[in-house]
């Protein structure tokens, strides 16, 4: 079974670019200020979820491994 | 408040200092109906970040749907060579809305993540101490020429997998393009021949990416053909879009980041105590005196905005220094201060047009101060006499002459 995850997007860094919501539409959605938000670490499989955090042009998302809150990204 | 502010964007003054100007129109008049050019002027931050953020009320298709004549006015003989023009940069992916704007962006977007451009880090440091070298060895240098101008080429020409020795080729036809944002009567002459220039020296060597593809950026682009997101026009296109983004807009960079150093002595001394704030710095020289000084949209439908209506068609232009420089934002505007924190200043813009190299911009520009200040600890200005091209899309000085003795 897949590990769990911790996902979270810093809105400071933010910038809408959208990227992860076209890559991982099932983690992540755009509020009503074109931020990113992640609505559910388990949308997506892990290596999508990934890929969608190394799109970040602004490196805005963090990615953990909700158990040992080792850094996946 | 009725305003009687003058309408001429190209004003010698207006180029000379557009922080007054257009700081004047954000306090006063922040959603301003330009008459002479026909063009909404936005000068607010929080608007302009809402109205880029908002792509399906604002659209990016300017050079296929503006339905206006172009501005400041070419010549009757000229409007045909105009059409040309519009619709080869009709094909740029920065030119698309969604969906297509999508597909064309994910082909290189993965190329420029700020992982992989820390990877090229090294490159940049190579080519700006061989460039540093070259000026030591004279003694003075003029910053914008040889410093600023080959930097960015050189570097994206390697990205590209481009030949070292067609360099100043390219940057001679690159030169030609850049006419696009200056209010030159002719210039829709040099844009044409840049145009023909770049796509005949780069057609064949698409198509030999797309029979031999390698690891370089041009076959990353090519490969959009073979799955289906460009055609080979589009793949010609923006090839030359990579190759022209990525330059002036970091000339400005490095030169205004570099005048900015300059003449705030204090921050200078601060950074070369501090190399670790190269990053803030580089953030702050972005800001304050930023490359890209305004880009355009087009209402896609009537949208009302601080009490306006802007009509379907009509032409939206959002000022960057002006944002950048909103006291709502950010206190104290005008003072520049590298340790500047929080900086979420809009040069790159914002929303799903934010700049695809920004983060190579950044690399670039980290690098490039540390180097001067590293070399040059007491670099100053040859003249005070400094110019600005006559452009309202790009912040470009003519010349930046240093010396260090």
């Amino acid at each position: 079974m897949a590990r769990a995850l911790r996902v979270r997007v810093d809105h400071t860094r933010c910038v809408g670019n959208a990227m992860c919501t076209t890559i991982a539409p099932g983690v992540f959605k755009l509020n009503d200020d074109r931020q990113s938000e992640a609505i559910s670490p388990v949308g997506e499989p892990e290596e999508i979820i990934l890929k969608a955090a190394e799109n970040c042009p602004v490196s805005a998302i963090r990615v953990e491994d909700a158990a040992t809150g080792e850094r996946l990204f | 408040m009725a305003t009687t502010i003058h309408d001429d964007l190209f004003a010698p003054d207006v180029i000379a200092d557009p922080y007054g100007y257009f700081g004047r129109l954000r306090a006063e008049d922040p959603v301003h109906w330009n008459a002479r050019y026909e063009v909404w002027v936005l000068t607010r931050y929080d608007d302009i970040v809402w109205l880029i953020r908002h792509p399906e009320l604002f659209s990016s298709e300017v050079f296929k749907r503006d339905p206006r004549p172009a501005y400041p006015p070419i010549p009757e003989a000229d409007v045909e060579m105009y059409g040309f023009v519009r619709e080869f940069f009709a094909d740029f992916f920065i030119q698309h809305d969604r969906p297509s704007h999508t597909e064309m962006r994910m082909v290189t977007h993965s190329y420029f993540t700020p992982r992989a451009m820390e990877a090229w880090r090294p490159m940049v440091r190579a080519a700006i101490k061989d460039l540093l070298d070259d000026a030591e060895a004279k003694g003075q240098m003029d910053v914008m020429q040889d410093f600023a101008t080959p930097l960015p080429v050189l570097v994206i020409a390697r990205m590209l997998g481009l030949p070292e020795q067609d360099r100043r080729f390219i940057r001679e036809l690159a030169q030609k393009l850049l006419f696009i944002g200056r209010g030159d009567l002719n210039r829709m002459r040099p844009l044409t021949d840049g145009i023909n220039g770049l796509v005949d020296y780069l057609s064949p060597l698409i198509k030999e990416r797309l029979a031999h593809p390698g690891d370089d950026l041009l076959s990353v682009l090519a490969s959009g053909e073979t799955r289906g997101a460009f055609s080979r026009d589009e793949v010609v296109a923006n090839a030359v879009l990579l190759l022209l983004a990525g330059h002036e807009t970091t000339i400005n960079l490095i030169c205004n980041g570099t005048l900015a150093l300059i003449r705030h002595p204090e921050q200078w001394a601060l950074l070369q105590e501090s190399p670790a704030l190269a990053g803030s710095a580089t953030e702050e020289c972005l800001r304050y005196d930023p490359p890209v000084k305004s880009l355009q949209r087009i209402a896609a439908d009537d949208v009302e905005l601080r009490g306006n209506v802007l009509r379907k068609l009509d032409r939206a232009r959002w000022f960057i220094p002006s944002a950048n420089r909103d006291p709502a934002k950010f206190p104290e505007p005008d003072r520049f201060d590298i340790t500047r924190d929080p900086n979420p200043h809009v040069a790159f813009g914002s929303g799903i047009h934010h700049c695809l190299g920004a983060t190579l911009a950044r690399v670039e520009g980290q690098e490039a101060f540390s180097a001067l200040i590293d070399r040059f600890p007491a670099l100053h200005l040859t003249t005070e006499e400094l110019e600005y091209q006559p452009s309202i899309t790009f912040r470009s000085l003519k010349a930046l002459p240093v010396t260090w003795n």
